[in-house]
């Protein structure tokens, strides 16, 4: 489904990716972490093409990302991202939010998106905040207005870039229960996260990142069990010692 | 002071203007009348080009938003009468066809409205520009990214996200310009145009009665400048969105 | 095609230059006197008293909802009236008197609002560490929060003075001559107006971009 071939990403100087190679197949769950700074949020980004890279390919379902001829906006249509801060449409209501790109990009009808997103809605438990705007739910109800608004879009796949991580600890469940229940289900899921309880119940393999590099690419019983090398194996102990903090 | 109040004659403003046109009340609620015209055509001249090249210094590569910075310092570093001088003076003289067009066809009066409403259309332009842009800049990426990751393209991502939510953001800077407008467009007297403060200055000149005409133009400025106010606080209560606090970096 | 005839600017760059530094005298008499008087209004506009403070907005709000010409010809006005009733008639120049006159208490009103801004920005734990220390609430606002304030408001300060250059222009409406009103009458009396207007702006353009330059990265130092 996702297919990352030797991908590289320079900021002028500074090499944030180097040679980066993985795949995720259709249903699997693939959970990225590693510090901050590791080069994880970029790698995500570049999936979908929200941040260009210099060397390498991406495939998704067989179109490059990068390449010359692609429709960027219809591949993006079909994957759909949450982000670390929700980046919800603060002029627009909550059911807008969810109707807004379907009208625009897939030309659905209006009462066709509208009834779309009111189901969505029901499924993360918000179908009584429609109306609303974003500014007035809690931090745990915009991202799963977020998560419903990708999901609108019939993905093919499913990005989360640290879903959870600027969430009061309060919240973080409410959002991993529905990404759990979307993994079961058996969307195809690329998750950058520090949660290891979410990667131990849902993931099929574990990426571990640092300094730009995969350091490891494991199925989750063999990394938990034994990472292969020193820097993951802090890591882990890091996060288990101290909760969520990266 | 006293003695000062009691000798003004405000009987002046009910007395026949030199040029026929009626009372002097009148006389300047035409500098007025015009006032308002020429700041209101050109803040929407000012409004569409600057929202232009405020998106323009926005979007990504080097090139548009380079455009648009030479835009902004070209018409920022120029002092205003300087501007409008060279839109009316000099234009028409050395741009072949337009120029000769603009000073036969057109009458005095078209001459001097046109100069003024072009000088602080582009002048004025120019500060809009880097409220946009700074509104669209405070909105940070994660806009710009969670709309191209629906799907939507660049045109769509500024015109159903950015835009409505940055125009909100800037309401009062906004505001602050669409006065300076109106103060700026008394430079226009220079060129002749019967403004409100060319007004003043014929009314002072035909009757000698200064302090009058000074004090009434004086007090005309300060309402306009309340009404302003107070139909911006309006728009901004109206458009506001329910919890929402502004941009974020 | 428009025939170019740059030939009148050569002999008349003596008087162009002494117009520059009219419009420099200008300036810097009214970037010094309205940064002072700018300073106490916005003391006075953050002082604890109702009066002054309002007093303070008055002022500021008076002066910012008049044009600038209008401001000139008021002073142009007032000005020689009231010298005449105090000193009978002196050998002063009127205009140029004016001209300082209006600009020194207009760019206080402006400045007084930008350096409002700047002590507002200095945190208030700031100021309880000063009144702590025992020092009265005038030194904590002299010693503790204005230097604070000043350092950061400096870029704003400056921009606001290229501003207040290139305003100087519109001394033109009270046939006072510095360096565009120089440039203009000397293309109107050698019928090379266009000439004349163009290389004042270019001029003012190329003064105030590498002004404005040397602003910006002042400020990128002082944010570093």
């Amino acid at each position: 489904m996702i297919s990352i071939k030797a991908i590289s990403k320079w900021y002028g100087e500074f090499h944030v990716l180097k040679e980066c190679s993985t795949t995720v197949s259709k249903g699997e769950v693939v959970v990225v972490c590693g510090p901050s700074g590791s080069g994880k949020s970029t790698l995500i980004k570049c999936v979908n093409g929200l941040e260009a890279f210099q060397q390498g390919e991406i495939l998704i379902d067989g179109v490059s990302v990068g390449a010359r001829g692609t429709n960027l906006s219809k591949l993006r249509s079909r994957v759909g991202m949450v982000f670390q801060h929700f980046e919800l449409f603060p002029h627009l209501t909550v059911i807008q939010n969810l109707t807004i790109a379907q009208c625009k990009v897939l030309r659905r009808g209006n009462r066709e998106a509208t009834e779309k997103g009111q189901r969505l809605l029901d499924v993360v438990g918000l179908a009584a905040h429609a109306e609303k705007f974003p500014a007035q739910l809690s931090g745990g109800q915009q991202q799963r207005v977020a998560i419903a608004r990708a999901l609108a879009m019939d993905p093919i796949a499913m990005l989360f870039d640290e879903p959870t991580s600027a969430l009061d600890p309060e919240m973080i469940k409410e959002v991993l229960d529905v990404m759990v229940k979307l993994a079961q289900e058996g969307m195809t899921m690329m998750v950058v996260t520090h949660e290891m309880g979410f990667a131990r119940e849902v993931a099929n393999r574990v990426i571990f990142m640092d300094q730009g590099q995969i350091v490891e690419d494991r199925p989750k019983a063999d990394f938990f069990k034994s990472p292969d090398t020193d820097r993951a194996q802090q890591f882990l102990s890091k996060i288990l010692s101290h909760g969520v903090q990266t | 002071m006293v003695s000062f109040v009691a000798g003004l004659d405000w009987n002046i403003f009910f007395q026949p203007a030199f040029d026929g046109s009626g009372t002097y009340l009148r006389f300047l609620l035409i500098g007025l009348a015009w006032t308002i015209l020429l700041s209101v055509t050109a803040w929407i001249l000012a409004f569409v080009i600057g929202s232009i090249v405020g998106v323009l210094r926005t979007f990504p590569g080097r090139l548009l938003p380079g455009l648009g910075a030479v835009y902004v310092e070209l018409f920022r570093n120029v002092p205003l009468l300087v501007q409008l001088f060279l839109w009316y003076f000099v234009l028409p003289e050395i741009i072949p066809g337009l120029g000769t067009w603009f000073k036969q066809a057109l009458n005095p009066l078209l001459q001097q409205f046109v100069s003024g409403v072009l000088c602080l259309g582009f002048f004025t332009a120019a500060r809009v520009a880097e409220q946009v842009r700074s509104g669209i800049n405070s909105l940070g990426r994660g806009q710009r990214g969670a709309g191209l990751a629906l799907g939507l393209n660049l045109p769509q991502v500024y015109q159903l996200i950015l835009l409505p939510v940055a125009y909100r953001i800037i309401i009062p800077p906004l505001t602050s310009e669409f006065l300076n407008i109106i103060k700026n467009s008394a430079v226009a007297s220079t060129i002749g145009l019967a403004e409100l403060s060319r007004q003043a200055q014929q009314l002072g000149e035909f009757t000698a009665h200064w302090y009058e005409s000074f004090i009434a133009v004086t007090l005309l400025y300060g309402i306009i400048n309340v009404t302003v106010m107070i139909v911006s606080q309006f728009v901004e209560r109206v458009t506001r969105l329910p919890g929402y606090l502004g941009g974020r970096k | 095609m428009y025939q170019f005839d740059w030939s009148s600017i050569p002999g008349a760059l003596p008087y162009l230059w002494q117009g520059m530094l009219r419009t420099l005298q200008i300036t810097g008499v009214a970037v010094v006197v309205g940064i002072v008087l700018g300073t106490l209004i916005a003391v006075a506009r953050l002082s604890k008293s109702s009066i002054l403070s309002n007093l303070a907005a008055l002022y500021v709000s008076g002066f910012r909802s008049v044009p600038l010409v209008m401001v000139l010809l008021w002073f142009y006005l007032l000005v020689p009236q009231i010298i005449s009733s105090l000193f009978g008639q002196p050998g002063l120049d009127i205009r140029l008197l004016s001209a300082f006159v209006a600009f020194a208490l207009f760019e206080a009103s402006y400045y007084a609002e930008i350096i409002r801004a700047g002590i507002q920005s200095v945190s208030s734990g700031q100021v309880s560490a000063g009144l702590a220390l025992g020092m009265t609430s005038g030194q904590t606002m002299r010693l503790i929060v204005l230097p604070q304030a000043f350092r950061r408001m400096i870029p704003l300060l400056l921009t606001q003075a290229i501003i207040l250059f290139q305003d100087t222009s519109l001394v033109y409406v009270i046939g006072l001559a510095e360096f565009f009103g120089v440039a203009y009458n000397t293309g109107n009396r050698d019928g090379t107006l266009v000439e004349l207007l163009l290389f004042a702006g270019i001029v003012y353009f190329v003064i105030c971009f590498a002004a404005s330059m040397i602003v910006r990265s002042l400020q990128k130092k002082l944010v570093s």
